[in-house]
């Protein structure tokens, strides 16, 4: 049996547990906000910052079920089960992937167990009992109602879980072209980050694609097993567009919503950990948080015999223009961008380290503004 | 997976059998615990019911040691995914001898659908399943070692004060012995009868006292020796609850361990074989790690054996050196004790004036 890496690291304190939810939650507040700033830019249009949006939502309720479910961590744990979240502290900052596998595993049980569970009112009610009549802290009693508002978080569902079916929306209809965004988002397991996936298509099929009954699952469950971070865009278009011959993708983005820099909780080397470390932000501060779009764009197609009578329409896809990178990255547009509170900005702008010159940097305040600077 | 359910089900009757044996034990160690208080009959807990669970329990936990075992079917599942990764179906390969392109684009459209994700959320699940059995067992086990240990506590505290209450019987007995000694010496030397009487009188009430003594011993001390057994019978249990509850903690955790690594295993060996397979960065990733690996063993043997070469030369080099060495020390006191000889023969003769005699 292999080792886990030695960069997975576990929360074993109480105060360190709940700092390191709080940063999240702080975090993951920034993230539409900046979605918005994008959407503003153009880089994304107004339907794929809907889209993006609903899935920050999303990850926002994980974060927060996943906190409920940590929450008496070092306090009190069923005994035997490891009560502990695992996170990738090198490179991601993100709990392990596993740790939503396993919240997926709880959310498919969840009703079971919360019927054999007491009832909120009746926990709160036997915590008061217990504070008055014994005058102790009920931390098994706590921990129970935590768990039961973990497993409630989980019913209530809309949850960011390490795969998220693919959605649709619909664009435009050109005369029976219909254009499509779909959009679905995975939690990448082998880098510890989500990931949101855009794709626009064209639909030349018969039926509408949601509606069709035939092509529908087939385009799911072939978007998801193919949403894999080592994959190049390009790879993922190319397969799709010659498995699917009346669908003709037409842009795909990919949005890593992440890895988060911290240097209270994670290890880093080159100029972040350095701006990081000069920064001496206080508590709360001392983060910054990387965005990286890939976009694929298709500039034409051409028909292609796919048989003796048949031919299909293939798209011919635009790469980085400059100096043949795009055959190495599969993208036509790779853009970075870097989310970080005052402190470390200032430091950032002073050491302005070489590697940061292209990355859009967007400056986030405790009252929630916003401000880019390039 | 019609026979892992079948087997967790049974697992399942059978943790459910064994905890009601093991809560039936506690019931009725509390129930006997609760008869000597009152001081009633004394209730056996027989040594033959302890082993009638330990016995169950063994075989419950062979249960799931079986089902865990059972669990490496369903990793078996994964081998045989990774396999068809790997390798061409036979219609696959059939299509292949007529049109290897077909049969490549076939394989790479099976590829791109081809996704473990169901598989291993399958294995979490049941995972979970035995963990949560073993775990509702281990809970059982905790609550059920406080419940006796906090019983024997008490036991513990009553049978102190029983037997000092038996110690102070023992030692007002024994002073009240040469007082009755002592007043029947008296007896038998008294001659007056009124006083005769009032000193036999004194010695029957003494006598009575005694008595009474003797039978409070006694029964101080049944009850301590009840409360003696009752204690290692407790503490047994409680001896075999703590075994037991250790190794339930032995079988959660190495189920956890194993299925988060298996989880963390399958997913990049999925994940690395379509992506080389698909992107032809590393179209031969084993083969590719295999020689790696391989060299990379050659050249550290290769290195080992260098370096052992040289410390071997080097150390002939020394034996050389030391040889050297001493025979140019050798020489030099050869060379020294000439020189001295000719030396003394000179002073000698320089000394006694004997030049040219």
């Amino acid at each position: 049996m292999a080792e886990a890496a030695p960069d997975h690291t576990e929360l074993y304190d109480t105060l360190v547990a709940r700092r390191y939810f709080s940063k999240f939650d702080q975090i993951i507040a920034h993230m539409p906000r900046v979605a918005l700033e994008l959407e503003r830019d153009g880089v994304l249009s107004r339907a794929e910052l809907r889209q993006t949006g609903a899935w920050t939502e999303a990850l926002a309720r994980s974060f927060q079920a996943l906190g409920l479910k940590y929450l008496m961590t070092g306090r009190a744990e069923g005994p035997g089960l490891q009560q502990r979240l695992a996170f990738d502290r090198h490179e991601s900052g993100f709990p392990l992937a596993n740790e939503l596998l396993f919240m997926a595993n709880d959310a498919a049980q969840a009703a079971g167990r919360l019927a054999g569970m007491a009832a909120e009112t009746e926990i709160k009610d036997r915590m008061i009992r217990q504070i008055l009549t014994e005058q102790t802290i009920p931390s098994q009693l706590q921990y129970a109602l935590a768990q039961r508002l973990y497993h409630q978080m989980l019913v209530a569902g809309e949850l960011f879980l390490a795969s998220n079916d693919v959605r649709a929306q619909w664009l435009s209809d050109d005369k029976g072209r219909r254009r499509w965004l779909l959009s679905w988002a995975v939690y990448d397991t082998q880098l510890n980050l989500p990931v949101v996936y855009l794709l626009e298509l064209d639909d030349t099929g018969r039926q509408p694609l949601p509606k069709d009954e035939r092509r529908w699952p087939e385009v799911q469950t072939h978007l998801m097993a193919q949403s894999l971070g080592g994959l190049k865009l390009l790879t993922i278009a190319q397969g799709f567009d010659r498995d699917f011959a009346d669908l003709h993708p037409k842009q795909l983005k990919r949005l890593h919503l992440g890895p988060m820099y911290s240097s209270a909780f994670t290890l880093q080397s080159g100029p972040i950990g350095e701006v990081l470390a000069a920064a001496r932000a206080p508590e709360g501060q001392d983060w910054a948080l990387v965005w990286t779009l890939e976009t694929l764009r298709s500039n034409g197609s051409q028909m292609e015999k796919t048989g003796w009578f048949s031919s299909a329409e293939r798209q011919l896809f635009a790469l980085d223009p400059f100096s043949g990178r795009g055959a190495e990255t599969g993208a036509t547009s790779t853009q970075r961008f870097v989310i970080l509170p005052e402190r470390p900005y200032q430091v950032l702008a002073e050491l302005n380290p070489p590697g940061f010159r292209d990355v859009t940097r967007f400056i986030v305040s405790s009252s929630g503004h916003v401000m880019k600077a390039r | 997976m019609a026979d892992f359910d079948a087997a967790i089900r049974q697992s399942q009757a059978e943790v459910a059998k064994a905890q009601t044996r093991i809560s039936a034990i506690t019931a009725r160690v509390e129930e006997a615990r609760a008869k000597i208080a009152t001081g009633g009959p004394e209730i056996d807990i027989e040594n033959a019911t302890l082993e009638d669970v330990h016995k169950h329990t063994e075989l419950m936990n062979a249960n799931i040691a079986e089902l865990i075992m059972g669990l490496d079917d369903v990793t078996a599942g994964f081998s045989k995914d990774f396999d068809e990764m790997r390798n061409k179906t036979g219609w696959e390969s059939f299509v292949g001898i007529f049109a290897r392109g077909k049969s490549e684009a076939m394989r790479q459209e099976r590829m791109r659908t081809a996704s473990i994700d169901a598989k291993l959320q399958d294995l979490i699940g049941k995972s979970d399943t035995i963990v949560r059995l073993l775990q509702s067992q281990l809970d059982l086990l905790n609550e059920q070692k406080t419940k006796v240990e906090g019983n024997l506590a008490e036991t513990l505290t009553d049978r102190e004060t029983v037997v000092g209450l038996l110690e102070s019987v023992r030692a007002e007995v024994a002073a009240l012995d040469p007082r009755l000694i002592e007043l029947e010496n008296r007896i038998a030397v008294e001659q007056d009868a009124a006083a005769r009487t009032r000193l036999e009188t004194e010695l029957a009430a003494l006598n009575a006292r005694h008595n009474a003594l003797i039978q409070d011993e006694q029964v101080h001390l049944a009850k301590s020796q009840t409360l003696e057994r009752y204690i290692e019978k407790g503490k047994t249990w409680v001896d075999s609850l703590t075994n037991q509850a250790a190794t339930q903690l032995v079988l959660i955790n190495k189920l956890q361990t194993d299925t988060r690594q298996r989880v963390v295993l399958y997913d990049a060996l999925s994940k690395s074989l379509k992506t080389a397979q698909q992107q032809d960065v590393a179209h031969r990733i084993n083969e590719i790690g295999v020689k790696t690996d391989q060299e990379a063993q050659a050249a550290m043997a290769g290195i080992g054996a260098a370096t052992n070469q040289r410390m071997a030369d080097m150390l002939e080099a020394h034996e050389d050196h030391m040889v050297f060495a001493r025979k140019v020390l050798e020489q030099k006191a050869k060379a020294d004790e000439r020189f001295a000889r000719r030396f003394a023969a000179i002073v000698e003769k320089h000394d006694k004036n004997l030049y040219g005699n």
